[in-house]
C-alpha cells in the first residue's frame, strides 16, 4: 500500500463547490474530518457535491458521519461496498442524542438521599432483627436435637475461623501488649510506678483489648469469608438449588456458620490473652527487668478470675453478631457478581460497628453490676 | 506483503498445544479468508477454545505461529489488536461497573480523540446496527436479558469496526428464535460491513444457515471445508455429528427457508 493511503485528505474545489476526499475514512481519521468541515461551515460555504471515489476505507463511523454533514448532497461513491454501508446506517433509526440534564443539587434532593440512608438503615435493623431471631430459634433446635447438627460442617468451620487463625491472633496480640507495655511504663515511670505496668497491660488484654481485638479480626476475616461463600452460592442459584432439595438453605449454610463461630472466637480470645500476658512479660523484663515470678506474683495480685469473665463473656456475643451479619448479608447478594463485593464490605463494616456498640453496652454493664 | 494470498485476513500455521501431558492440537493449520463466516465445532475438550485464544493471543502455543494480515501476532500492537479483532465473549463479558454506552465508548475512549458527544451518537449507532432500542444504553448489564447481553457484547465488539469478528457460542443459552434473529443479524453485519466472523458454535441452524465454511477439530486436526462436502467425510465423529437427527433436522429446515 502506497504510504498516502494512511492518511485522509479533503479538499474542497471553489470552482464547483465540490468536495474530494481520499484516503481512509475511519474512526481515527473522524477528528480531523469533523475539524475540517467545522472550518468550511464556519466559512459558511455552499457544498453542491462529493466525490468519495479517493475514499479507500470506510468504516461504520465514517458512513455516520458523511450522513451527518452531506446528507443533503448527492456523493459519489468509488467502491459501491462504501455506498451500500452508506445506505445501511443511513436506513437505521438513530435517535438524537439527548443531552442528560446536570444533577439538580437542591434542598429537596438532599433530604430525599437522608432519607433514603435512614431508611435503609431501618430496613437493615429490621433484617438483623428477624435474622437474629431466626438464627436463635434455630440454634435452639440445634440444642434440643443435637443429633441434627452437622458436625462435620461445624468442624470444618472450626477450622476455618479458629485454626487457621491462630498464628495472625496471636502475632496481634503479642504486638497489641508491647504497644501497651511500652506506653504504661513511659506514662508511669515519672510517678516510680513502673511495676503497675504489669497491672495495666493484664487488665486491659483480659478485660479488653485481647477480646475486641480477636473480634475485630474474625470479622474482617471469618464474617468476610461467609458473606463471600453464601453470596457465591446464591448468585449461582446453588442456595435456590438447596431450597428444591427440600433442605433448609438457613440450616444447611447459616446454622453451622454460626454454631461454629460461637465455639471457635471465645477459643481464640483466651488464646490472645495468653499471648497478650507473654508479649507484655518479655517487654516489661527487657525494659524494667522484673522477673517471670514476679511478673506472675503481680499478675496474681492484680487480675481476679472475674477480669477473665469479663472478657470471655463477651465472645461468644461478638461471635454470634459476627455471624449473623455475615450471613444476613451472603443472602442479601442478588445474582452479580458485582453484589458479592458490596455485600461483603457492608457486612465487614457493620459487624466491626457492632462489635464496638456491643462493647460499649458490656462495659456500662458491668459498671452497673460492679464486675 | 510478506503473504501469499492477499485474501487470507488470518492464517494459524503449524500450531501445537499441550497441557501438560495431554496433546490439544497437534500441527494445526487454518486459514481464514477475508469476508467469509467461518464455524468452529468439535467435541467438547477437542480445544474449540484454545484455538480460539491462541488466534486471539490470550494463549500462546507451544509451537506455530499466527499470521493477522501476513504479520506475525506477536508483533502487533494493542492498539492494532483493537482495531483488528472484536471479541463476543460467552457470557458477554461486558464491564459490570459501566453502562451499556460506556462499555461500547471505552475502546474510543482510548484510541480516538473524538469529543463525547461524537461518542455517545457512534455507540448509539452501534447499539441500532445490533437491533437494540437506544433506551438500552443507559442500562446496567446486570438489567440485561441473556440476548440483550449477548446484543450489547456484539454492540461493544463492533466499537471500533474491527476486521475479524470472533464469536465464542454467539447462540448459547438463547431461545430458538432470538437465536435465529441473532444469526441473521451476524450474515446482516458480515454483508454490510464487509467484517470476517469466526465463530465457535454448537448450533447446527447456525452452522447451516449462515457459515460459508466449517472447520471440524477431531483428533488433534483441523478439517476444514464447505459443509455439504463435510457432510461427505467419512470420519467416525464427523459421520455422527452432521448425520444425527438433529442436524437433519437443520438441513431440512435450511432447505426449506431457501425453497421460500
Amino acid at each position: 500500500m502506497a504510504p498516502a493511503a494512511h492518511a485522509l485528505k479533503i479538499t474542497f474545489d471553489e470552482a464547483d463547490h465540490r468536495l474530494r476526499m481520499s484516503g481512509p475514512l475511519d474512526i481515527h481519521q473522524l477528528a480531523q474530518a469533523r475539524q475540517v468541515l467545522q472550518k468550511l461551515q464556519q466559512k459558511q460555504v455552499q457544498l453542491a457535491s462529493a466525490d468519495l471515489r479517493g475514499v479507500t476505507a470506510l468504516d461504520t463511523a465514517g458512513a455516520l458521519f458523511l450522513l451527518r454533514w452531506l446528507r443533503d448532497i448527492p456523493m459519489e461513491f468509488g467502491d459501491a461496498a462504501h455506498q451500500t454501508l452508506v445506505q445501511h446506517i443511513g436506513s437505521l433509526e438513530l435517535p438524537q442524542p439527548k443531552h442528560s440534564p446536570a444533577p439538580r443539587h437542591d434542598m429537596r434532593a438532599a433530604l430525599v438521599s437522608i432519607g433514603r440512608w435512614v431508611d435503609a438503615r431501618r430496613v437493615d435493623a429490621r433484617d438483623i432483627l428477624t435474622f437474629t431471631g431466626k438464627a436463635l430459634v434455630l440454634l435452639s433446635r440445634s440444642a434440643r436435637q443435637p443429633g441434627g447438627i452437622r458436625y462435620g460442617a461445624v468442624c470444618q468451620h472450626i477450622y476455618a475461623i479458629g485454626v487457621s487463625a491462630l498464628p495472625i491472633i496471636g502475632l496481634m496480640a503479642f504486638l497489641i501488649s508491647i504497644v501497651l507495655a511500652y506506653q504504661g511504663i513511659a506514662q508511669l515511670r515519672p510517678y516510680g510506678g513502673e511495676q503497675f505496668t504489669v497491672n495495666l497491660v493484664a487488665l486491659s488484654i483480659l478485660r479488653e483489648m485481647g477480646v475486641l481485638l480477636t473480634a475485630i479480626m474474625v470479622a474482617g476475616r471469618s464474617g468476610s469469608a461467609f458473606t463471600a461463600e453464601i453470596g457465591v452460592m446464591k448468585a449461582r442459584e446453588e442456595v435456590d438449588a438447596l431450597q428444591v432439595m427440600g433442605l433448609e438453605p438457613f440450616a444447611m449454610l447459616v446454622t453451622p456458620r454460626i454454631l461454629a463461630i460461637i465455639i471457635a472466637l471465645p477459643l481464640l480470645t483466651f488464646y490472645a490473652d495468653l499471648m497478650g500476658m507473654f508479649g507484655g512479660y518479655i517487654i516489661i523484663h527487657s525494659l524494667i527487668g522484673i522477673s517471670l515470678e514476679q511478673y506472675l506474683d503481680r499478675i496474681h495480685a492484680a487480675v481476679s478470675l472475674g477480669d477473665l469473665f469479663a472478657g470471655m463473656i463477651k465472645a461468644p456475643v461478638f461471635a454470634f453478631f459476627i455471624g449473623v451479619v455475615g450471613c444476613m448479608h451472603g443472602l442479601r447478594v442478588s445474582g452479580s457478581a458485582e453484589s458479592i463485593g458490596y455485600e461483603t464490605t457492608a457486612a465487614v463494616v457493620k459487624s466491626i460497628f457492632l462489635v464496638l456498640v456491643l462493647d460499649a453496652f458490656f462495659s456500662i454493664f458491668f459498671e452497673q453490676v460492679g464486675l | 506483503m510478506s503473504t501469499p494470498r492477499d485474501d487470507i485476513i488470518l492464517s494459524v500455521q503449524h500450531i501445537e498445544n499441550r497441557f501438560g501431558e495431554q496433546r490439544v492440537h497437534d500441527d494445526v493449520t487454518l486459514d481464514i479468508r477475508r469476508g467469509e463466516i467461518i464455524g468452529i465445532v468439535g467435541g467438547s475438550g477437542a480445544g474449540k477454545s484454545v484455538l480460539l485464544k491462541t488466534m486471539l493471543g490470550l494463549h500462546t502455543p507451544n509451537a506455530g505461529e499466527v499470521l493477522v494480515q501476513g504479520k506475525p501476532l506477536a508483533s502487533l500492537t494493542p492498539r492494532d489488536l483493537a482495531g483488528l479483532f472484536g471479541v463476543l465473549f460467552q457470557q458477554g463479558a461486558l464491564f459490570s461497573s459501566l453502562n451499556v454506552e460506556r462499555n461500547i465508548t471505552l475502546p474510543m475512549r482510548e484510541y480516538t480523540d473524538l469529543p463525547d458527544d461524537v461518542q455517545q451518537q457512534l455507540a448509539l449507532m452501534k447499539l441500532a446496527l445490533v437491533e437494540m432500542k437506544p433506551e438500552v444504553a443507559q442500562k446496567m448489564p446486570a438489567e440485561l436479558s441473556g440476548g440483550m447481553i449477548k446484543r450489547a457484547a456484539l454492540a461493544r465488539a463492533l466499537a471500533l469496526d474491527p476486521a475479524i469478528l470472533f464469536l465464542d457460542e454467539p447462540t448459547a443459552g438463547l431461545d430458538p428464535l432470538t437465536a435465529d434473529a441473532f444469526d441473521t443479524l451476524i450474515r446482516t453485519l458480515n454483508e454490510t460491513l464487509g467484517v470476517t466472523v469466526v465463530m465457535v458454535t454448537h448450533d447446527l441452524d447456525s452452522l447451516v444457515g449462515i457459515c460459508h465454511r466449517v472447520a471440524v477439530l477431531v483428533d488433534r486436526k483441523v478439517i476444514v471445508d464447505r459443509l455439504p462436502n463435510l457432510m461427505e467425510n467419512k470420519h467416525p465423529w464427523i459421520q455422527e455429528y452432521f448425520h444425527g437427527p438433529r442436524a437433519r433436522a437443520a438441513v431440512a429446515a435450511s432447505a426449506a427457508r431457501q425453497k421460500e
